[in-house]
């Protein structure tokens, strides 16, 4: 796609009829979670769209988010988007590297300053910037320097957008959020570990599309994606109202397919699109494989109790403290006691005189 | 810790300084309570066995007396109606009695989420309804203290918040249950220090007025 | 078949979703008998059980018509049993599903031709017969 097209003229020179970019609207409205009738109104978008620049910086991340993203670009519908965006820089992705890779990604923040999308996976240490560098440049060097010129910059997966595994207690390299170095850009965080991969299309989409920052969640999700809790749209939810639990992994309540409450599912607190766009191509989600949510879009899920704890249940301390706090009762008992008698004697015995 | 959310800190610091809290309060009272008995009743003993009088006493007391039946039947039966509702709703709900299994470390059969559901608001809307009256009846009115206010305020908040974390009312769930675990917390460090502790006291209270009227002998 | 199946997994599961779709979809019928706009419903917007995408299909049923669309990928365009209520499918090139939508239309958007494409049509056959 060159420059000067727009995406519509682009698909037709692409030999892409009217029918066949219906379809492909048809399937980035949903994409975006938007109502199919929308889809008229993304048409029109679309067709006028031009081709952003992106720039995907990793950082401290197992490529995960990546991964996910690769799997979701399953050819024609979606790699249209790709096609439609311009990746300039994604150092996992290219085959340059070095000096030469890090000078096409300046040229690219250069020739679309205040324009182009900044993405990154991946949380940044602080604590001391040598735990990880790109290019002799530390992931914070290159945050700030990319994010200077950027549109709007995408936090994909938790621990770009809040910390996450490398964030985790006790964060050995002072891992940070990107919100919490960058204040003074619009921040879309993708959360999940991995996101769901339409969810990161669907994002790219949006901006393709409106070239606008999607309505976003007090954590800074984009609500079509993240406005609903996993257990408010989970198809295990009727077994939870009837209180129908499976207690074990292979008992006959897993087996009848029962709500995972009791086997630490964290859906109730969070917040993500698994149940409805599912993953795999809608083949289907955790819950529906047998395992509990465990809460991965969330801030510091690592941090938040045992996996498999229920969710009522909390770090009540230890057996040991409690007997303490007992003990210093009974103290306190003793002594109170002892000193109301000797109150009663000194009373008795200034009668007495 | 940084970045503790409000659910972090219910389910984790919270909790601990109020069962500690709690258990303190509770044995410190009980024993202290427990020294008052040495006093020795130095008049003559009428009857000697008090273990009969004692237990009769627990029976007797926990019906009103026939002249005042009429008068406060509503209260009698609202009272024992909440006690029951509540102790459904607590003890029964799933949820609930994970959280007693992780620490007591053994568990008790559930019941569906619509019975807990209508004992849970059924027990809110008793315990408004016997506010009100206590507020507006003069008799009740003049023999309260702040105490009972606050005591019912603790215990309606976790009722509140509890109900609205179920029904996904108001706030977000994860606030709402936050909400809940402080309420319950707050009661549990109002608790020991509180006419809440009749919880713990009303029996052997009781025990204790059957037998010293037994030694004196009165005939209640 | 392979051993999966002798693996004791119930998926009849029901979230009570498939009732009030159907429902939707009678009065978008009515809606349309009546003279108003035609309804499109993404199946993707609502959470369903395993097996209960089959079940709404099943309910639905097979009609007269059945059409294939090739444009970047297949798309398949099936009316159902009940007149007016279609069954869209889009797949990519590798014949996986990328979004599937029941429409309750006179005839689904797609099958018409476009006028964007009969010009180039025109274009194209004018060029042919000039050679």
């Amino acid at each position: 796609m060159r420059k000067d097209q727009n995406l519509g003229e682009y698909l037709r020179s692409q030999g892409v009829s009217r029918r066949g970019f219906l379809k492909f609207c048809s399937a980035t409205a949903s994409l975006m979670a938007l109502p199919p009738s929308a889809v008229a109104q993304v048409a029109e978008a679309l067709a006028a769209a031009r081709r952003p620049s992106v720039i995907w910086l990793s950082f401290q991340e197992c490529t995960g988010c990546t991964e996910s993203l690769t799997r979701s670009h399953s050819p024609t519908v979606e790699s249209l988007i790709f096609d439609a965006i311009s990746l300039d820089y994604h150092h996992t992705l290219q085959a340059a590297a070095g000096h030469g890779a890090e000078a096409a990604r300046e040229a690219a923040q250069e020739e679309n300053k205040g324009e182009y999308i900044l993405v990154v996976d991946g949380s940044i240490p602080v604590d001391n910037p040598a735990y990880s560098t790109i290019a002799g440049i530390s992931n914070l060097d290159m945050l700030k320097d990319s994010a200077k010129d950027c549109f709007a910059i995408v936090s994909v997966g938790t621990c770009a957008a809040f910390g996450g595994l490398p964030g985790a207690a006790p964060n050995p390299t002072g891992a940070v959020a990107v919100s919490d170095i960058i204040t003074d850009k619009p921040i879309i965080n993708v959360s999940g570990c991995p996101p769901i991969p339409v969810v990161i299309t669907g994002v790219l989409a949006h901006f393709l599309t409106f070239g606008t920052i999607p309505e976003l969640d007090a954590l800074g999700r984009p609500t079509a994606f993240f406005g609903q809790n996993i257990h408010d749209r989970c198809y295990r939810r009727p077994f939870y109202e009837r209180g129908e639990f499976a207690e074990t992994f292979d008992d006959e309540g897993a087996r009848k397919g029962w709500c995972l409450y009791k086997l630490g599912c964290k859906g109730p607190i969070t917040y993500n699109a698994c149940a409805t766009v599912k993953w795999n191509q809608g083949m289907g989600f955790p819950i529906q494989a047998g395992h509990g949510c465990i809460a991965c879009s969330e801030p510091r899920f690592w941090d938040k109790g045992g996996f498999y704890d229920a969710l009522s249940t909390g770090d009540w301390g230890t057996r040991e403290a409690l007997l303490g706090a007992a003990g210093a009762g009974a103290a306190l008992g003793v002594a109170s006691a002892i000193r109301a008698r000797s109150r009663k004697k000194k009373a008795m015995a200034e009668e007495e005189a | 810790m940084e970045n503790m959310t409000l659910l972090d800190f219910a389910r984790g610091p919270g909790l601990q300084w109020a069962l500690w809290i709690f258990c303190l309060g509770v044995v410190w009272r009980i024993v202290g309570a427990m020294y008052l008995l040495g006093n020795k009743d130095l008049s003559k003993a009428r009857r000697t066995n008090y273990i009969r009088s004692g237990l009769r006493a627990i029976l007797t007391r926990s019906t009103p007396a026939e002249a005042f039946e009429e008068k406060i039947r509503f209260q009698h039966i609202s009272g024992y109606a909440w006690h029951l509702a509540l102790f459904v709703s607590v003890l029964f709900f799933a949820p609930h009695i994970l959280f007693f299994e992780s620490i007591l470390g053994f568990s008790w059969p559930h019941l569906p989420n619509t019975i807990i559901l209508f004992s849970g608001a059924v027990a809110t809307a008793l315990l408004i309804a016997l506010l009100i009256r206590r507020a507006t009846h003069p008799v009740q009115r003049l023999i309260s203290t702040a105490d009972d206010y606050i005591s019912i305020a603790v215990v309606l908040l976790p009722l509140i918040t509890g109900l609205a974390a179920f029904a996904h009312i108001g706030l977000r769930y994860e606030t709402m249950l936050a909400l809940h675990l402080l309420s319950v917390e707050l009661m549990l460090i109002w608790y020991p220090f509180s006419k809440l502790m009749h919880a713990f006291m009303t029996f052997p209270a009781r025990y204790q007025t059957g037998t010293f009227f037994g030694h004196r002998g009165i005939k209640a | 078949m392979s051993s999966l199946d002798t693996i004791p997994v119930t998926t009849e599961v029901a979230t009570g979703n498939v009732e009030p779709l159907l429902h939707e979809i009678r009065h978008a019928l009515k809606r349309l008998a009546g003279g108003e706009q035609g309804t499109t419903i993404d199946l993707k917007s609502l959470p369903l059980a395993p097996g209960e995408e089959e079940r709404i299909e099943a309910t639905l049923g097979t009609g007269e018509v059945r059409a294939e669309v090739d444009a970047l990928g297949p798309t398949l365009i099936r009316e159902t049993s009940y007149p007016g209520v279609w069954l869209i499918t889009h797949k990519n090139a590798d014949n996986a599903v990328v979004a599937r939508f029941i429409e309750v239309t006179y005839i689904p958007e797609l099958l018409r031709s476009q006028p964007e494409d009969i010009d180039a049509g025109i274009d194209r056959l004018e060029s042919e017969l000039r050679t």
